[in-house]
């Protein structure tokens, strides 16, 4: 993307956001509720057009249906607890936009591949509103790996997740790339869990999107200067980031963007509990 | 006059025809109903063709025509605010009560016998023409002609609207086709069990169906089976036993429904007891 601005409803959500990913590379988006995350990947996805500046798919205009970049929204079935087995569900991101007659006989080998890599295979066959929150994630991401996507785009994957499931999702995601050598680009709301996998950062915040990779972006001088006020990173021996001077900006959410009201203010800061509780 | 006689003659007839075109197109879009938790918006169709039928019936035209326009605008309505669903029920509800204002009004415009309401509430069956026949059955085949064709595009976006508006698929254009669908089954269903029973056609079955079974082909196939069988069952209980054919077939599919329950129930009981 150059230099790439967004409107929605005639209100600016970010601009000047350039940033490119490479093949088999992950892309961790951050920043405050509603600052844009989701929207980036609604660009990319053709979903919601630029106001400015460009951007290029895969070597093509961002477009709908485009069968090489897998999605997996926020707010997808595998939460809404749908009466179909995971199977169907996957089996959706297969032909679900095929209208007409018929049947793909190559299908049921694909939605099996897809099982597998997420290692799916034994619940499967379970409707998706018995599954755990950490199966439904994995079965979300079958779902959006089906064609082996050469750009696979994650909205919250790790969101509602206990810890042992985080690192699971995380593991799986890795494997993901390892095997499809996509590129991938994670929404996240922390960066931590996401931090040993990762080879680049946006961080999106006040309008503004700063990319690089964790050490380039997440630091004090490029975080202050984007927020514009002090903010200090204290990095803990096991090399974990907390972010000192955010509490603000995670209490007072902007107004618009998703329904995050369930996360704590301070998320940022809670892993460093977390560390020592568990 | 035995069964049999009772069944060959021409009325019990026409109303196999119907009831069996009726039930498969209801049991087919019932499944979707569910699926897409609009029970409400199939309820609110209904009663709005209420109205319509009513102001068919004041300008002296068939009540079916009425019915059709509309069901068919009330449910264009609400498919063009159902892509936003934090206030589809709101929608819903205003266009209900708008509607059934206006059959009120209707009625009491209207100084003829009121037989022709009385059918439009709770079906008149057994008063099936030829001509309705035809005319159900060609509505009935068109649903499910339909259905066939945009079933996985209709399933993919009912169960996860991102995911199918990212391939290409809109959330908007499928909801305003499925409420089109929705509104001329109910159409038909109505001429079978009347306004106020329709449910019994159109959810009933299908809510039975989505207890029994996880894969949505066959929760379909299934809904259509148990509609259909309710359907022909209450036909043949209503020429045989007497009582209104509607009643029937509300209460077989009722107890299909509790059947399919109480049958999970007791499948959930033996599973834990296995693991205990």
């Amino acid at each position: 993307m150059l230099g790439g601005e967004v409107s929605l409803g005639g209100r600016n959500i970010w601009r000047d956001a350039t940033f490119s990913l490479e093949a088999g590379s992950i892309t961790a988006v951050l920043g405050p509720n509603g600052a844009g995350k989701s929207t980036l990947l609604k660009v990319v996805l053709g979903l919601v057009p630029l106001a400015a500046g460009s951007l290029e798919v895969l070597g093509d205009e961002p477009r709908r249906g485009n069968r090489r970049v897998g999605y997996m929204a926020q707010n997808r079935a595998a939460d809404s607890a749908r009466s179909m087995t995971g199977r169907d569900y996957v089996g959706l991101g297969y032909d679900g936009p095929r209208f007409g007659w018929g049947h793909d006989r190559a299908k049921r080998a694909v939605v099996r591949d897809a099982l597998a890599l997420t290692g799916t295979t034994s619940f499967a066959d379970q409707s998706l509103d018995s599954l755990s929150g950490g199966q439904r994630q994995r079965m979300a991401l079958a779902h959006a790996t089906v064609f082996k996507p050469d750009l696979l785009l994650l909205d919250e994957p790790l969101g509602a997740l206990d810890l042992a499931a985080q690192a699971e999702i995380v593991d799986l995601i890795n494997l993901i790339r390892d095997t499809t050598g996509a590129a991938v680009l994670v929404v996240a709301h922390d960066l931590n869990p996401l931090a040993p996998i990762i080879d680049q950062v946006l961080w999106i915040a006040r309008h503004q999107v700063r990319s690089g990779t964790v050490d380039e972006v997440v630091n004090d001088e490029v975080l202050s200067l984007l927020y514009g006020h002090p903010i200090e990173i204290i990095i803990t021996p096991r090399g974990r980031r907390v972010i000192v001077g955010l509490e603000e900006e995670f209490a007072h959410p902007h107004p618009h963007g998703h329904d995050h009201s369930n996360e704590p203010a301070h998320e940022h800061l809670a892993e460093v509990y977390d560390e020592e509780t568990t | 006059m035995s069964l049999r006689d009772l069944l060959a003659t021409a009325f019990v007839q026409h109303a196999f025809y119907a009831v069996t075109a009726v039930a498969l197109a209801a049991g087919a879009v019932g499944y979707f109903v569910v699926l897409r938790r609009q029970a409400f918006a199939a309820h609110a169709i209904g009663h709005v063709g209420f109205a319509g039928a009513a102001g068919a019936v004041l300008l002296g035209f068939a009540p079916i025509f009425g019915l059709l326009v509309f069901c068919l605008g009330a449910g264009l309505l609400i498919g063009s605010a159902g892509a936003d669903l934090d206030d589809r029920d709101a929608v819903v509800g205003v266009t209900l009560t708008a509607a059934l204002g206006l059959g009120v009004l209707f009625i009491s415009l209207y100084s003829g016998y009121a037989n022709a309401t009385y059918s439009i509430l709770f079906g008149q069956i057994l008063g099936v023409t030829w001509g309705d026949v035809w005319l159900v059955g060609a509505l009935s085949a068109g649903v499910l002609l339909v259905i066939s064709l945009t079933y996985r595009p209709l399933l993919f976006v009912s169960a996860d609207a991102e995911s199918a508006a990212s391939r290409g698929i809109s959330a908007r254009a499928m909801s305003l086709l499925f409420m089109a669908l929705l509104a001329v089954t109910t159409v038909v269903a109505i001429q079978i069990v009347g306004v106020l029973l329709v449910f019994s056609l159109l959810v009933a079955p299908a809510a039975a169906a989505e207890v029994l079974t996880r894969r949505p082909l066959r929760a379909m196939s299934l809904a259509m089976v148990l509609a259909l069988a309710s359907a022909w069952f209450g036909l043949l209980l209503g020429v045989w036993l007497g009582g209104p054919v509607s009643f029937w077939i509300t209460a077989l599919a009722s107890s299909a429904y509790l059947g399919a329950r109480v049958s999970a129930a007791l499948r959930t009981r033996r599973a834990h007891r296995m693991v205990a």
